[in-house]
């Protein structure tokens, strides 16, 4: 009972310390029992490998040079792709959101082809741009403008009509109202639609890899099928997840901190 | 012709709601010398905010008029410095860039801008929160910024809506004591609306009693200053007076 005690107050004490440890943990009880599963031989080892395996794989996969490259495409095409949804998406939402007039014109319009999915543009995409990089540029942006533009108009509406009437009345005219009042106060949602984007983004870059690609993790993924390599598979899946951990804890997290979480707005 | 003059001003709206037209300001004439502190006081609906948010330049006169120096207002403007009820301080600025944030307007340079905003501060008693974030406050902190806020922007008349209606009734107290120093020290402008009898008497000159839409009386306020409630509490004067003001309030 004690060491059991004395194990929990270490355990407590060490992830107040390192959050990344607590994290850690769920993981490593994952890991442990998917080797004990692929151990005991329930299922045929070329259908379901264990860890050792896969990280065989990536080790064998990075010394050729075909992993580094993959996901150097994979991460550009995702980053030019979000880069210009986001470039579009902000002023669009921000325009959106501050123009009545615009909003009841247009705002129909962007739910029609919201509805539209990624993926659904894909056949029409082929006939277009043929299987290269427009295609997958296209789908993601496509795909990261709606949760940006949405987000964004809804931060945009949700600034307080006092503090739109507290810069008026201290002599702030439009232009510096839209950077000293509306950017900030919409900056949580925007965060937000940034998030949501990169996420969609991210499946829908995977998505046209599999169906347009030539290079990429999706393409590694569906290339392995074809070979019958459920190790490579799963090591395919594995970095989709982890890649996503790091975007979201390194990028997006700490742009949180920053801002809303600072100002109050959003909780801790 | 100095201070605020207000002539025939109504306000009516349509209300979705109810389907019809709803007047919430009838046919209002006042006048606010300068330097003056003036109450308006009524219940919830009698129109008191919305005669605030004309003057402010935030909801369009149906008719009437209303002349601030001698110009006729129309639109907010740097000349009318608001304090609100929900204090509307910028949640992303310090609070040595919410009161600079006039200043800032007027494309006064940082140095420049944070000398006046560390004048109003300290005027407010705020030295030491100049590079908090709001959040970081208490209401009445909040509140002393959106004062000051207000006040560094030098406005030539301050219009104050229910400024201190959300914090609790001691931290009231004390701000209403602050208001009439930094009143007396300065001499703004002031139209201050307030659903509370005593808070209207307390701080101003002269108490304007609205009832419907409608203005019921004026009653002026003969107290000596500086005012303090320890003392006031306690004043014939100020019971007689708060005892009129009431009475006028409740019949309206």
């Amino acid at each position: 009972m004690t060491t059991l005690l004395r194990l929990w107050s270490f355990y407590a004490r060490r992830t107040t310390r390192w959050p990344g440890v607590a994290a850690a943990i769920p993981f490593i009880a994952l890991i442990a029992s998917w080797a004990i599963v692929a151990e005991s031989a329930i299922f045929p080892r070329a259908f379901f490998p264990g860890p050792l395996e896969v990280v065989r794989s990536f080790g064998s996969l990075v010394y050729k040079g075909i992993l580094p490259d993959y996901l150097e495409d994979s991460v550009v095409r995702l980053a030019v792709g979000a880069a210009a949804g986001t470039a579009l998406g902000i002023p669009l939402g921000l325009w959106l959101g501050m123009s009545p007039r615009a909003y009841s014109a247009l705002w129909p319009v962007l739910l029609f082809f919201q509805a539209i999915g990624d993926i659904a543009w894909l056949p029409i995409l082929l006939i277009w741009f043929g299987f290269g990089l427009a295609t997958m540029t296209f789908v993601i942006v496509y795909t990261v403008l709606f949760p940006v533009v949405l987000n964004t108009v809804l931060g945009v509406r949700s600034v307080p009509i006092d503090l739109h009437r507290a810069a008026l009345s201290l002599g702030a005219s439009r232009a510096r109202i839209l950077w000293e009042v509306v950017v900030p106060g919409a900056l949580p949602n925007i965060v937000t639609g940034l998030r949501n984007g990169l996420g969609y983004g991210w499946r829908a870059l995977i998505a046209a890899e599999i169906i347009v690609g030539t290079s990429g993790i999706g393409f590694l993924m569906f290339d392995a099928r074809r070979a019958g390599s459920v190790v490579e598979i799963l090591l395919g899946m594995i970095i989709l997840g982890l890649l996503w951990s790091v975007v979201d804890g390194w990028v997006l997290v700490p742009i949180e901190r920053a801002t809303g979480q600072r100002w109050g707005l959003i909780a801790r | 012709m100095k201070g605020l003059l207000i002539r025939n001003l109504s306000k009516t709206y349509f209300d979705p709601y109810a389907g019809a037209h709803v007047t919430a300001v009838r046919d209002v004439s006042l006048s606010v010398n300068e330097g003056e502190f003036v109450s308006l006081v009524g219940p919830s609906g009698c129109g008191k905010t919305t005669i605030l948010n004309m003057i402010a330049g935030f909801v369009p006169a149906s008719s009437g008029d209303i002349v601030l120096d001698g110009r006729r207002i129309s639109g907010p403007g740097p000349d009318r410095g608001v304090v609100f009820q929900s204090f509307a301080l910028f949640p992303w600025k310090t609070v040595l860039e919410n009161v600079a944030f006039g200043p800032k307007m007027r494309g006064a340079g940082k140095t420049e801008r944070e000398r006046i905003a560390r004048e109003y501060l300290a005027l407010a008693g705020l030295g030491n929160a100049a590079d908090r974030y709001p959040n970081e406050l208490s209401g009445g902190m909040q509140q002393r910024v959106g004062v000051a806020r207000a006040l560094a922007n030098e406005p030539d008349i301050l219009l104050m809506d229910e400024p201190f209606a959300s914090v609790d009734a001691q931290t009231r107290m004390t701000l209403q004591e602050e208001l009439t120093r930094i009143w007396q020290a300065r001499r703004p402008t002031v139209i201050f609306i307030t659903h509370d009898v005593n808070e209207a008497i307390f701080l101003a000159e002269r108490v304007i009693v609205l009832s419907k839409g409608r203005l019921l009386a004026e009653v002026d306020v003969p107290l000596p200053r500086p005012r303090v409630w320890d003392t006031l509490i306690e004043d014939a004067a100020f019971k007689t007076l708060s005892a009129r003001v009431l009475h006028l309030v409740r019949s309206g």
